[in-house]
């Protein structure tokens, strides 16, 4: 009787897959299946080479995807983080095509000096982001909550950002000493800064969102 | 006998295995050759199928695995459905009778 475990763990080498448990039960599959075969009348060489069948070639490869498949492509992937994933990635194709068609940032100029860029012609483009998002996570299931998630990824990306400075800069403002440029001053204000951009790209998503919502609503309707 | 889509067969895939485990708990290959069996060979789950199926059914709590010692000695992991799993039966069984129902109105087949 051949050891089914061990060819099971030759064959599927892969981490995740070739867990124990899987192991001892895909073993167990092959053996039963074998069996049934040398039951059948098939002499124990040909019934080797038919049950291998299962775990060779594109079976094989078809096997490892599927389980890691499942394994990686959780609720959680499908609702929010592909959706959220293609909303950034829109976002940022779109800030690309804006820059090579030579679209600038209008400046606005504030009181003593100080001016920020409004990337204006990108925030009109952000609702078909959002919208696309709160699409895609709405086609898999995505609650109302999963769906807001999607759309606002890009902020989201950004509010770690500032998360993460903030930290920096409070580590840096207590133990670095001061080489000529005010990390204490400089690090909150770039936070500032991106906490505006993140509220800014924020309200443009969600809207993009609420008008799928609304469309999406209206269409499930007329659909019923 | 005709093999049926993947797409069709993936689909139909979560009733059949619930269904059958409604009965009593089996191991995966018993499932696999009942499911074979049943359908005169139409549905036919390989092991690529199957398993990541179980496996992510036991997840979602529709599911619990428990190894089980056969007569012989050999160790299988049996699935039996749990309450939760089995309240998805009724909604799937729904929503198949409507597909094959509006099938059966557009195509004109009868037994659809």
């Amino acid at each position: 009787m051949p050891d089914w475990e061990q060819i099971v763990r030759k064959n599927l080498r892969v981490p995740g897959v070739c867990s124990p448990e899987v192991t001892e039960e895909i073993a167990g599959h092959l053996e039963d299946s074998y069996e049934a075969l040398l039951r059948e009348g098939l002499p124990a060489e040909v019934a080797f080479q038919r049950t291998m069948r299962q775990i060779e070639g594109r079976r094989k490869s078809w096997l490892v995807l599927r389980f890691l498949q499942e394994d990686i492509v959780t609720d959680f992937t499908r609702k929010v983080a592909l959706p959220g994933l293609l909303t950034f990635a829109m976002a940022m194709a779109m800030a690309w095509a804006l820059n090579m068609a030579h679209v600038q940032p209008k400046t606005i100029f504030l009181a003593n000096g100080l001016f920020f860029s409004l990337p204006i012609a990108w925030l009109c483009l952000l609702p078909v982001c959002g919208a696309a998002g709160a699409l895609v996570s709405h086609r898999s299931g995505g609650s109302r909550l999963q769906r807001i998630a999607a759309c606002l990824f890009p902020s989201m990306i950004m509010g770690t950002v500032l998360f993460l400075i903030f930290v920096a800069g409070f580590a840096i403002s207590r133990f670095v000493p001061d080489y000529g440029w005010n990390w204490a001053v400089a690090l909150p204000g770039l936070a500032l800064w991106l906490a505006g951009q993140a509220i800014l790209t924020a309200i443009p998503l969600l809207l993009g969102a609420g008008v799928a919502e609304v469309r999406t609503r209206k269409f499930d309707r007329l659909a019923q | 006998m005709a093999a049926v889509n993947a797409q069709i067969k993936r689909g139909s895939a979560e009733l059949a295995v619930l269904t059958l485990l409604a009965e009593r708990p089996l191991h995966g290959y018993e499932i696999a050759k009942q499911i074979e069996a049943q359908t005169g060979g139409v549905l036919r789950f390989d092991m690529a199928s199957l398993y990541p199926m179980l496996h992510r059914f036991e997840r979602k709590n529709w599911l619990k695995a428990d190894w089980q010692t056969l007569p012989n000695g050999r160790r299988r992991r049996c699935y039996r459905l749990t309450a939760a799993g089995r309240k998805q039966i009724a909604p799937l069984r729904a929503e198949w009778r409507a597909f094959f129902q509006a099938l059966q109105r557009v195509t004109g087949f009868q037994n659809a």
